[in-house]
Formats: C-alpha cells, structure tokens, sequence
C-alpha cells in the first residue's frame, strides 16, 4: 500500500514550450517511496529529463495539516552558480499547485513567443501572453484576473525578466518571493512569463491530521518564537536587522500568515509617500507585503527611510532587492534610489553583470536563524516533506518524527521513511 | 389585431394542480409567550479582521467537513485579502434573523431551525445560487470545481473553524445570555411607571412638595402661551430640571421613564405585526407642528389645550386607583397606542410634542450614541437598524458598508441597539469625541 495515496494526487504535468504540448502523467511510486517528495523528487526528475528543464514540485505534506505546509520548491539549473538550486516559494502557491490536481510540474524547451501556464483541475493548458510583455506585475495580474478570476495563485515574472536584468525575481502574485538565484531568468529564457494555479479540487490526507497539527500547534505555543510574531521578529536574528527594522516607519501594520501556518513571519505595511519623479505635489497611499527578509534587510542598510517606495519599485518590476542594494550607493535620495531603478529596467542590460554576495543552494532568500549543519537539516527537511523553511527553522523542536508522524501510524513504514530522510537531505547537498 | 391569448385550463386539472406551497410549505413562525419578552438567541460566528492573518486554515478544516478532503475551494467560510491595505475579510454566514437566501431560494431548500441556524437541504437544493446572490455577505458559497453551494451552518453547534483557528480570530457566540441594560430599562420603566401613575397620580405634570417642584416642559409652555405671563420662577425653574436631564443624557426621559412610552413598549409586544404608515404621514416633523399647534392653541383659546388630551398627561391622572373609571379621558391612551399596530412607537416619532421639546433641547446635549465603523459587521448584521423602536438607524446605510449617523434629536436613548450589537461597535461618546476607542478613524 503507497502511503502518499492520500498526500500526493499522484500525477506529473509536463509541459513541452517548444511544441506547446502538455500531458499529465502518473508519479511512480517506488521513487516517491525513494526520494519522499520536495526537492529531492525535483532532483530525480529532472535528471530524466533532457533539455534544461524547469522543476516544479511539493512535498507530501504540502497543503496538509502540519503547520506552515506552504511550501512549492521550484528546480533548475542556476546559469549564476552553474549548479542545481532549488527556490522556495510559499504562501499559498504549495497547496494550490496540488488542489490543481498535480504534484511536480516539469517544463521543458522553450516557447516560440511568451507563454503562460493554466493549470486547474488535472489539466494544464498553455496560453500566448505577448500583451504582458513588459508590463508590471500588478498590472499583470489584473490583466489575467480579467480572463481567468477563479485562478488562486501566480507565479509570475516582470519586466526585469522580460529584459534581461540579472537581478530579476520570479514573484508569487505582486507579493515577490525568496528567488535570488536567477529562477526568473531561467522563466524568462524559455520565454514562460508565469504559472496560474486554479487550485478547485482538494486532497484528503489523514483522518487524524487534524488533531496531529493542532497538538504540535500547542507544543510551540509555550515558545518564545512563537509569541515573537511578523516580519521584524525574523529581521532582528539577521546582521544588522535591527538597524533595518528602524528604516520601517509606517502608519499600519498587520502581521500575515502563509497557508496554515500558526506563527506569522510577514507583516503588511500601508505607507504614504510621493513620488519625486512626478511634478504634481500628491502623497500615494501604498500597501506591500514583508516577505523577504534578506532582501529588505540588505536594501534598508542602503536607503534607509526610503526603503518602502524602493521595495515597493522592485516588487512592481519583479527585481530583488538585495541585488538593487548592490548597486546603489548609501545616503541615496529617493529620487536617485528610483531613477537608478528605471535605469536598471530600461538600459535592456546583459546577463554580464555579476551579483556580489552569498547566495546558496536554496535561492538565498532563507535567512539564518540557526547556522551551520543545523540550517542545512532543518532547511532540507524542509525542502523534502513541503513545510516552510523559515517555519522548521524556528521551531527547531518540531522533529523529522512529528512530521514523519502526520504521513502514516505504521511503525514500520515510519521507520524506513526515517531511515530514508537523512540520506535524502544529504543528497540535496551533493548534488 | 392584436390577439390577447388566454390560456384555458380544465377544471380537472385545475383542481389537482400542485404549487410550490404544496410541495413544500413554509414552516409557521412559532412564538411561544416567552419569546416575545425573551427572543431565541441568535447564533453565529464573530470575526476579528483584526487578529485574522488570512493563514486559511478556517477553510481547510471548513472543507473537510464539506466535502471530506481539504479543498479551500469547497468550504463554507472565505477569507479574502485587500492586497494594498492589508485587510483580511471573512465571508461567512451570518444566520440573519430575516435570512434574504431564505427568501430567494426557489425551492425552499433553506431553512432556518429554532436553534437559529441556518441551513441548506442539500435534497431540495439545485445548486442555482440565487441565494449567494440575494445575501448581503454572500456567504453561501458556489464550488467552481462542480458548482455546488456551500453554506455554513455552524458544524451543528460545534464549528470547527473557530476551534482550529490558530489566532482565535473566530468566536462562537449564542448571542448575549442576558442583556443587563435591557433589564434595567424595563424595571426602571415599570418603576416609573407605578410611581407616576398609581402611587404620586398627576405628579408628571406638576409636582410640588415644598420648595421642590417639578413639572412638563410643553406644559409650562402652554402654561406660558395661555396666562400671557411668566407667572411663577419656581414653575420655569421645574420645567428646566428635565430639559437639563435631556442635556445631560439626550432623550433619556423618552426611553427609560415616560408611562406612556412603557405602554407603547408593551402594546408592541403583543402587536409584532406592523402595517405602515402611508408615506406623507412619515414626517419627523409633524411632532414639532403638534408643539407649535399645542402652544398656539393655548394662547388662543387661554388654557392648556393639548394637557387635555395629552396620553403621558391623561396617563398620569386618570388612571391612578382614585380616578380610574371616574374620567372621560380614559380612551384617549388606547387610541393613541393602537397607532402602535402601524409602527413602533407612531406616537413619539411623529407627534409627541414633548418628545419635540426634549428633541429641541437634544441639540444642546453632551452624549451621542455612535456606530464604530472598524468593528461594526456592518452589511451582514444590522441588528441594531432591527431592534431601533423609533428606526433612526439606516439598515441601507450599514448594508452599504457606512456608518450610521444617529439623529440624538430623535433618538429617545433607549441604548437598545448597544444592548444588542454583538461586536460592541455601538457606544456612547461625549459629542466631542469622533470614533469608538481603539479606533483611529476620525
């Protein structure tokens, strides 16, 4: 008996761009068995097939009842660090890839003209997007939201991508994502301008999943972490973050949580601001989601109490932040900080410049708030079962057993699935 | 030519033929003696936007119980996000107390139980979602998967979502147990009411026991009009002690201590039907006429003319123990309350010139009764535009999404709409005070 029955919808959407063909296909058992899911399913698949493909996929707890089950990990070949990376991308985009009626989505060749992917219901339906070439992102998902309202997720590119800037970032909706190892460039370079996740059908999971997730809710309620919510409660474990979190002068906050998860890491800011590239005296009323913590750290070390308009340009052009602070100067002006970043978006530039800084095999947005070996099991066990990283990192005292625990109550079966795991996140990293 | 067609049907078929009434008749409201002093409590899910953060975990667990899988998509509950203000919203069932699904199901397959849930027959549901279109929330919720709808109808007493909810963003209330204010509204009211018109008979029209004395502002008025001259300090002085309770507290005088408005209160207990009033007759003004037409017609004929026929007046001094049965004006009370059967207190909207008296001096008052707009559920609930006896409250207004202005000149204070709001939005505020505390709205 397979017991992923009830965590896997079992089938692989594959999807050819260069002859726009798409098919779903069913999972293999034995090497779900094998691998489990997560990125070291995407390793295994994208090592049968030729051709630079793209590797979307989940892990079997992803939109179950553990929390922080959020977790959509996306495979390719980094053209910046010659190597596999893995990115990973929450909120919600995990479980609405599976309630779309597919576990890993493999994208292979590349497009004739800009494309972008349907999927809903088991089905997976490629679509020309020519008309959003170059456009921002939230006025992209206006766009589609015309045609296709009942779609739940995106996963987008924007005009950063479009043009070839190395600093693009693939965005989940308008709300960016942790992408710092060039994934949006490798989209771009199949000429595949976004995926849309209906997200209509659901999975059953476990009878007692339930019970299990709100017990292991309860056994982190005591800890610090867990009192300690939103986006600053992350920032303070970085360099610096403190120093960062001071540029955040805003008029609202509201901490905001990703796909069941109990102890939210993102906070929505609302800020008022006028654009100095403008001649008429009008303050904006603007809105963003907090998300990438690395990333806003990095830009609020350059441009202080800029930092809300900046992040907000960014997300808009799908560019990552820490990748714009390289090369802005501190003590910018607001004025300099975004005409710096039209400049990046519209002098078309090459794949040439290199990005300074330390990104890692897991697209460089996870921040470090354990080091070491410590980082790489939590984080690879992450990257396996489907559960935020961030999550895993700070609840060091959720065990590969309280999660293993949520897939099945035969010892047995617990047992090889632990033996496995070890060697399955040692392999993330051998690779 | 135009050819009118008719079409005929036999009389045998006409006499089988079956209609929805037939098929499935609308369950008779059952009011029990009880509930009308008591009304069955009223069920449903609060929502703190405040500490939700849209982690959707309501859904998972709403759609385990629909459907038997996790599928957010098939759950009875849905919290969207305003992406640039950052502001989570719950679409989820409210189990009015007029349900408007109910109304606009075309086969009856909504029904709401006498523990006042609301559900869906999934038997006689045909998935048309009208209903989704006629409730203000538009909580019944259509799968797009296989287009079926889903409504909540509190997992039968237990709702999940609100024990899973891991920010306790969703409370679970039978509504409130029992409302103190409204306790102490009806035994003030009953008090004064056997003190001013079986225990100090006349005594609200002019009371005097030694140097204090109180008496009816629209009566020193008329008082006034008709001797031509202010003919006593101590008259004037009497007057003023309710004006400057209406000051103080708004219409106070109106809710809580007017004999007659206690009669009006138990006349509409027991007439919950209300016909209307046509239209022209619907002026808020008319009571200040009354006042005018009062004190008018006491300069011209040169007595008290509206005193005798006053309902508070003839309540109070007709039908003590000494005069009951001894007065003519015993019939003008039931007259004026059967106005009750049109609408709740007719008399104090349109035409008590007292309540115009106190409502001119309103203007001057220091409180006010104000709707917080951040906690206020606003279009789903309007329970306090229900439960408003003189209905100053616009139920379009708050299904709009707007905060109600309240008219502190025509509200009489009965505080029923603090009483019953169950997200405590409702409040009394200095008037200089803009918002309810803990929001920063002004």
């Amino acid at each position: 008996m397979n017991p992923f029955q009830p965590f896997y919808n079992m089938k692989i959407g594959v999807v050819d761009l260069s002859t726009s063909s798409t098919e779903v296909i069913s999972l293999d058992q034995d090497r779900v068995l094998k691998h489990l899911g997560g990125a070291a399913m995407n390793c295994d698949i994208f090592n049968y097939n030729q051709g630079d493909p793209l590797i979307f996929g989940t892990g079997p707890l992803t939109g179950s009842f553990v929390p922080a089950s959020s977790l959509m990990i996306a495979t390719f070949l980094s053209a910046r660090f010659d190597r596999l990376c893995h990115v990973p991308f929450m909120l919600r985009s995990g479980p609405d890839m599976k309630f779309s009626g597919i576990d890993f989505l493999v994208v292979k060749g590349t497009a004739a003209e800009q494309s972008i992917l349907h999927v809903n219901n088991g089905k997976i339906k490629m679509l020309p997007a020519g008309n959003l070439q170059d456009i921002p992102i939230p006025e992209t998902i206006r766009e589609l939201k015309k045609v296709s309202s009942s779609y739940q997720s995106f996963i987008l590119t924007g005009p950063a991508a479009d043009r070839g800037v190395p600093y693009a970032s693939a965005s989940i909706g308008s709300k960016g994502s942790l992408d710092k190892a060039g994934f949006a460039a490798r989209m771009s370079a199949k000429k595949l301008k976004g995926i849309m996740f209906g997200g209509t059908d659901g999975l059953t999971f476990n009878r007692d999943n339930p019970d299990q997730g709100k017990e292991l809710e309860k056994r982190i309620s005591e800890d610090k972490n867990f009192k300690h919510k939103g986006f600053l409660s992350i920032l303070k474990n970085l360099e610096d973050g403190m120093g960062a979190g001071r540029a955040l002068t805003v008029s609202r906050k509201k901490d905001m949580a990703c796909y069941n998860c109990p102890s939210p890491c993102m906070t929505h800011v609302t800020f008022s601001w006028q654009d100095p590239r403008k001649e008429e005296i009008q303050k904006i009323q603007d809105g963003l989601l907090l998300l990438d913590h690395m990333g806003f750290a990095a830009l609020a070390r350059k441009v202080g109490k800029n930092i809300l308009p900046v992040l907000k340009s960014c997300l808009d052009y799908g560019l990552d932040p820490a990748g714009v602070a390289s090369i802005l100067s501190e003590g910018e002006t607001l004025l300099e900080c975004l005409s710096t970043i039209d400049k990046i978006i519209s002098a078309n530039s090459t794949r040439a410049t290199c990005i300074p800084g330390t990104y890692d095999l897991f697209g460089g947005g996870i921040p470090p708030i354990l080091t070491g070996d410590l980082w790489n099991k939590r984080v690879g066990l992450a990257m396996i079962l489907g559960v935020c990283p961030i999550f895993l990192l700070r609840f060091p005292q959720i065990t590969d057993t309280d999660l293993l625990a949520f897939l099945s109550t035969n010892e047995d079966v617990l047992k090889t699935m632990r033996e496995g795991l070890s060697s399955v996140i040692e392999s993330l990293f051998t690779v | 030519m135009n050819k009118q067609l008719t079409i005929q049907q036999p009389e045998a078929e006409r006499e089988f033929s079956l209609n929805l009434e037939d098929l499935r008749p609308r369950p008779a409201e059952k009011k029990t003696f009880a509930s009308y002093f008591m009304p069955p409590r009223h069920s449903f899910i609060l929502f703190d936007p405040e500490k939700c953060t849209g982690c959707g975990t309501c859904e998972m667990i709403c759609s385990t119980r629909n459907v038997g899988k996790v599928a957010p998509s098939s759950a009875s509950v849905k919290v969207i996000t305003d992406e640039k203000q950052g502001k989570n919203f719950a679409i989820l069932c409210q189990h009015c107390r007029k349900p408007l699904c109910m109304e606009a199901c075309p086969t009856r397959a909504i029904e709401k139980g006498n523990d006042g849930i609301v559900r869906i027959s999934r038997l006689f549901c045909t998935d048309c979602g009208l209903c989704t279109m006629a409730c203000p929330e538009a909580a019944p919720l259509k799968a797009p998967n296989n287009q079926e709808i889903h409504k909540c109808d509190l997992c039968e007493g237990e709702p999940l979502c609100v024990k899973y909810c891991p920010e306790k963003a969703l409370t679970f209330t039978r509504g409130k147990a029992f409302r103190w204010i409204k306790g102490l509204r009806w035994t003030t009211q009953f008090i004064s009411f056997l003190l001013l018109v079986i225990v100090f008979i006349g005594t609200f029209c002019y009371f005097k026991a030694g140097s204090v004395s109180l008496a009816c502002p629209t009566g020193t008025l008329q008082n006034i009009a008709s001797s031509g001259t202010i003919l006593l300090i101590g008259g004037v002085s009497s007057a003023l002690v309710l004006l400057i309770l209406t000051i103080l507290s708004g219409r106070i005088f109106c809710g809580w201590v007017c004999p007659f408005g206690f009669v009006l209160d138990l006349v509409d207990k027991i007439t919950p039907k209300k016909f209307g009033w046509p239209s022209f007759l619907k002026s808020r003004m008319t009571k200040y006429g009354v006042l005018a037409g009062a004190v008018g017609g006491s300069y011209a004929l040169g007595f008290q003319a509206f005193c005798t026929i006053c309902p508070i007046g003839t309540l109070c001094r007709s039908y003590g123990v000494q005069s009951f049965f001894k007065s003519a004006e015993l019939a003008i009370v039931p007259a004026l309350a059967s106005l009750e059967i049109a609408q709740r207190r007719s008399w104090c909207r349109y035409f008590c010139p007292v309540g115009a008296t106190l409502g001119l001096t309103a203007t001057l008052r220091l409180i006010k009764i104000v709707i917080g707009a951040k906690r206020c559920k606003k279009f789903s609930c309007i329970q306090c535009a229900e439960v408003c006896p003189v209905a100053i409250i616009d139920a379009d207004q708050l299904r709009e999404g707007i905060s109600p202005k309240i008219p502190m000149t025509e509200c009489i204070m009965c505080m029923r709409c603090i009483d019953r709001c169950p997200y405590d939005a409702a409040k009394i505020r200095f008037r200089w005070q803009k918002a309810v505390p803990g929001e920063n709205r002004k």
